[in-house]
C-alpha cells in the first residue's frame, strides 16, 4: 500500500502535478525517505580533495555529510554526527584536517572514520569497543570521472546503473575538459523559502520563464564588452518570438538534458566569450576524437543543462555545477560551483567564474528573479483550495525531434518535456519499492558498460 | 577578514571637518540608494571603483589560507561597469519583484576615518545593516562592515573601493540585488 495516490499527486497523461506536493510535510517526509535515501547523490568533485586530509562537508537529503580524503588516500564520506550522543562532529565547511573531533565530550575520529580518542577513556570505561563507535559510513560511495556520489542504499544499483544514459551527456563535460573537469573552491550558498523540487525542474528544464522571468536581466546581461547574443535559448529579444529549431529537450529513464546543440552558445551570455570560444575550437578536435561527432560538434560548448535525479545539474555553458538541499518542505538550499576545464589558461577560467558569479551567484543578475515565483507557488499551497490545484507541464507534449543519442528528444527549449520527465521519475520513484524500481530496468548502453570496466579496475 | 590591501597605517590626523563630511556623505549615499536613485549613485563612484563582496567561507581558525582547495569567493567583484549594469537592470521596469515598489532602509554607523599614503584618499570603515521590505511582509534584512577608500573630488566625495563583509555565510534571501 502506497502512502499516497501518486498517480492523482502526478497524472502523467495529462501532465498535471497537484500542488500539496510542493506543501504537505508527509509527502515531504516520504520524500526524505524515498529519494534522498535511496537514490545516489551528487556529494562533490574530486577535484576538491587532492590531498589527504581535506574535506568538505555537504548533505544527503537532510542528513550532514563529511567527505574526506583519509591519510590512506582513499575518499569517504560519514554522518556528520558523533557515535556517542550525536552531535556534529565538524563544525567547518571544508578544509584539512587529521582528526574530527566532537565538541560535546571530546571524542575524536581520524580521517578514516576511526574513533581515534576518547577522553578519560581508561578510568570511564571498561574495554570500550572502538571498532563498534567509528562514525556511521554512507553505505555507497562511488566516482565517475570524478564527480563523487553516494548513496544510503545497500541494495542500489551501481551508481554507473543508476546514471544510465545520462552518463553519455556527462561525458561532454569530463571527458571534454582538457586535463579534466576542476571544481576549485567553496561554493555560493543560498537560502530560498520554497520547495526543492521547483528549483530543480526550473533549472533542467524551463526555457519558457527565461525570457520572462529574467526579463529585466536578459536587456542588460552580457551587454560589457563583446558579447551578448539576442537570440538566447531560441528565443527573440523582448520574447516576441520564439526558434525551435535546432535545439532539443531529451528525457531519459531516469535524468534529463537541455542543449542547443550548436556547438558554441553555452556562452551567448558572456560579456567577453572569446576567450572561452577560442579554447573550444582548439579543444574541439581532440573532444570529436574521443567523443565523436555528434557529441564533438553539437554537445560540447553548446548551452546544455544535464539534470541527475532528484537534485544535481550540471550546466555547461553557464558553467556550473548546482545542488539543490532541501530543508523541509517549504525551504531549500541552493548550492552553486563554477566548473572549469583544467587545462585552460588562467585568464579563461577566471572569466567562467565572473560570469557565473554575475549572472547565478546570490547576487546575479538572473539568479534573483527565480527565488521569487519559487517561494510563491510553494507558499500559496498553504491555502487548502490552492493545494487542490495542479500545475500544468502539457508544453511540447507528442512531438517528437529526431535524436540519435540516447533517450526521448523533443523539439526546441521552450518545451516541457524535462519537466514531465522529472515529476515522472518523482512518482516512479515515490512508489518504487526497491532502489532498482527507481531507475526502471534497462540496460546501460554499450559505451557506458567500458566505463563500468575502467571505474572497477581503475 | 579585513583586506590587507586596505590595512594601511595613518599618515596624518584626519580632520573634524573631514571626518563630520564623510559621515554626511555615507548618509547621503544610503539615502539615495534607499531612495533607488541609481543613475545618481553611480555619479558617487569613482570609474576606476572596485567593489567587492567576499563570501565569508566557515573554516576552522587554524585553517591557512592556500592549505586547501577553499580559495576565495566573492558574491560580487565588480568595476564600474558591472555596477552599471546592476544599476540598469533595475532601471528596466522589467524586474517583476519590485512592483509594488521595493522598500528599503540602510542603517550606517561606527564610521572610522584614516588618512592614507594617498593625499586626497581615506580609509573608511563602517557598519551596516540594510533592510528591504516588499509586498506584503517580505522583509529581509542583513547586517555585515565595509571597508572603503573614499576619494575628494573637484565634484565632492567619491568611492573609489569598497569591500562588503556580511556575517552571514548562506544567503538567507531570496538575492542580493542590491547595493551595500
Amino acid at each position: 500500500m502506497k502512502k499516497f495516490n501518486y498517480q492523482e499527486l502526478v497524472d502523467s497523461e495529462q501532465a498535471l502535478q497537484k500542488r500539496s506536493i510542493f506543501w504537505e510535510p508527509a509527502i515531504y517526509e516520504e520524500e526524505l525517505k524515498q529519494i534522498f535515501n535511496r537514490c545516489w547523490l551528487f556529494l562533490g568533485h574530486e577535484s576538491q580533495l587532492p590531498q589527504p586530509g581535506d574535506f568538505i562537508r555537504t548533505y544527503m537529503g537532510e542528513d550532514d555529510v563529511i567527505v574526506v580524503r583519509g591519510k590512506d588516500k582513499v575518499i569517504r564520506a560519514f554522518l556528520n554526527a558523533c557515535t556517542h550522543r550525536g552531535n556534529k562532529v565538524c563544525q567547518a565547511e571544508g578544509g584539512n584536517t587529521r582528526s574530527f573531533t566532537c565538541s560535546y565530550h571530546g571524542w575524536s575520529f581520524n580521517t578514516e572514520g576511526e574513533l581515534a580518542g576518547v577522553p578519560l577513556e581508561k578510568e570511564i570505561y571498561d574495554n570500550l569497543p572502538r571498532e563498534r563507535f567509528g562514525l556511521v559510513p554512507v553505505a555507497r560511495l562511488e566516482s565517475y570521472k570524478g564527480l563523487l556520489f553516494g548513496c544510503f542504499s545497500e541494495s542500489a544499483p551501481s551508481l554507473i546503473e543508476y546514471l544510465g544514459d545520462i552518463a553519455w551527456y556527462i561525458d561532454v563535460v569530463t571527458d571534454s575538459a582538457e586535463g579534466g573537469l576542476e571544481v576549485v573552491g567553496a561554493p555560493y550558498k543560498t537560502e530560498i523559502p520554497g520547495n526543492w523540487k521547483l528549483p530543480v525542474e526550473n533549472a533542467i528544464g524551463d526555457g519558457y520563464h527565461v525570457a520572462w522571468a529574467h526579463a529585466g536581466a536578459m536587456s542588460v546581461v552580457g551587454a560589457i564588452g563583446s558579447g551578448r547574443s539576442d537570440n538566447v535559448l531560441g528565443i527573440t529579444a523582448n520574447n516576441m518570438g520564439v526558434d525551435q529549431s535546432g535545439a532539443v529537450e531529451i528525457v531519459m529513464n531516469t535524468h534529463t538534458v537541455l542543449t542547443t546543440l550548436d556547438g558554441q552558445s553555452g556562452y551567448a551570455l558572456y560579456d567577453h566569450p572569446e576567450p572561452v570560444l577560442a579554447h573550444l575550437e582548439k579543444n574541439r578536435p581532440r573532444v570529436i576524437e574521443k567523443l565523436g561527432e555528434l557529441r564533438g560538434r553539437q554537445l560540447y560548448g553548446s548551452e546544455t543543462h544535464i539534470g541527475v535525479f532528484p537534485n544535481v545539474q550540471i550546466i555547461q555553458g553557464l558553467n556550473f555545477i548546482r545542488i539543490i538541499h532541501p530543508k523541509g518542505p517549504g525551504k531549500f538550499e541552493v548550492w552553486t560551483y563554477a566548473m572549469c576545464e583544467r587545462g585552460m589558461p588562467d585568464a579563461t577560467k577566471e572569466i567562467i567564474h565572473d560570469h557565473v558569479r554575475q549572472t547565478f551567484g546570490p547576487a546575479g543578475l538572473l539568479e534573483g528573479d527565480d527565488g521569487d515565483f519559487v517561494e510563491a507557488i510553494t507558499h500559496s499551497a498553504a491555502g487548502y483550495a490552492t493545494r487542490q490545484m495542479q500545475g500544468f507541464l502539457g508544453m511540447g507534449m507528442g512531438r517528437k525531434a529526431p535524436w540519435d543519442g540516447p533517450g526521448e528528444a523533443s523539439p526546441g527549449l521552450v518545451n516541457e518535456a524535462c519537466q514531465r520527465g522529472f515529476y515522472d521519475q518523482w512518482r516512479r520513484t515515490m512508489e518504487a519499492d526497491n532502489a532498482y524500481e527507481v531507475i526502471g530496468q534497462t540496460a546501460p548502453v554499450a559505451p557506458v558498460t567500458a566505463v563500468v570496466k575502467e571505474l572497477r579496475h581503475g | 577578514m579585513a583586506n590587507a590591501e586596505l590595512k594601511l597605517a595613518p599618515t596624518a590626523p584626519v580632520s573634524f571637518e573631514q571626518e563630520y563630511a564623510i559621515g554626511k556623505f555615507l548618509s547621503m549615499e544610503a539615502r539615495v540608494l534607499d531612495e533607488e536613485r541609481y543613475p545618481e549613485w553611480l555619479e558617487l563612484l569613482t570609474e576606476d571603483i572596485r567593489y567587492q563582496m567576499p563570501v565569508a567561507i566557515s573554516t576552522y581558525r587554524r585553517a591557512r589560507q592556500g592549505s586547501t582547495t577553499l580559495k576565495p569567493l566573492f558574491i560580487i567583484d565588480d568595476g564600474f561597469p558591472g555596477l552599471k549594469q546592476r544599476a540598469d537592470r533595475e532601471a528596466t521596469g522589467l524586474v517583476w519583484l519590485n512592483d509594488p515598489a521595493t522598500r528599503h532602509l540602510r542603517i550606517i554607523t561606527n564610521i572610522e576615518v584614516e588618512t592614507t599614503d594617498t593625499p586626497n584618499e581615506f580609509l573608511v570603515r563602517s557598519k551596516f545593516m540594510i533592510f528591504r521590505g516588499r509586498r506584503d511582509k517580505d522583509i529581509a534584512s542583513h547586517a555585515g562592515w565595509r571597508e572603503d577608500i573614499l576619494r575628494q573630488t573637484p565634484q565632492g566625495w567619491r568611492i573609489a573601493r569598497r569591500v562588503v563583509h556580511l556575517i552571514e555565510r548562506v544567503v538567507i534571501d531570496k538575492n542580493l540585488n542590491m547595493f551595500f
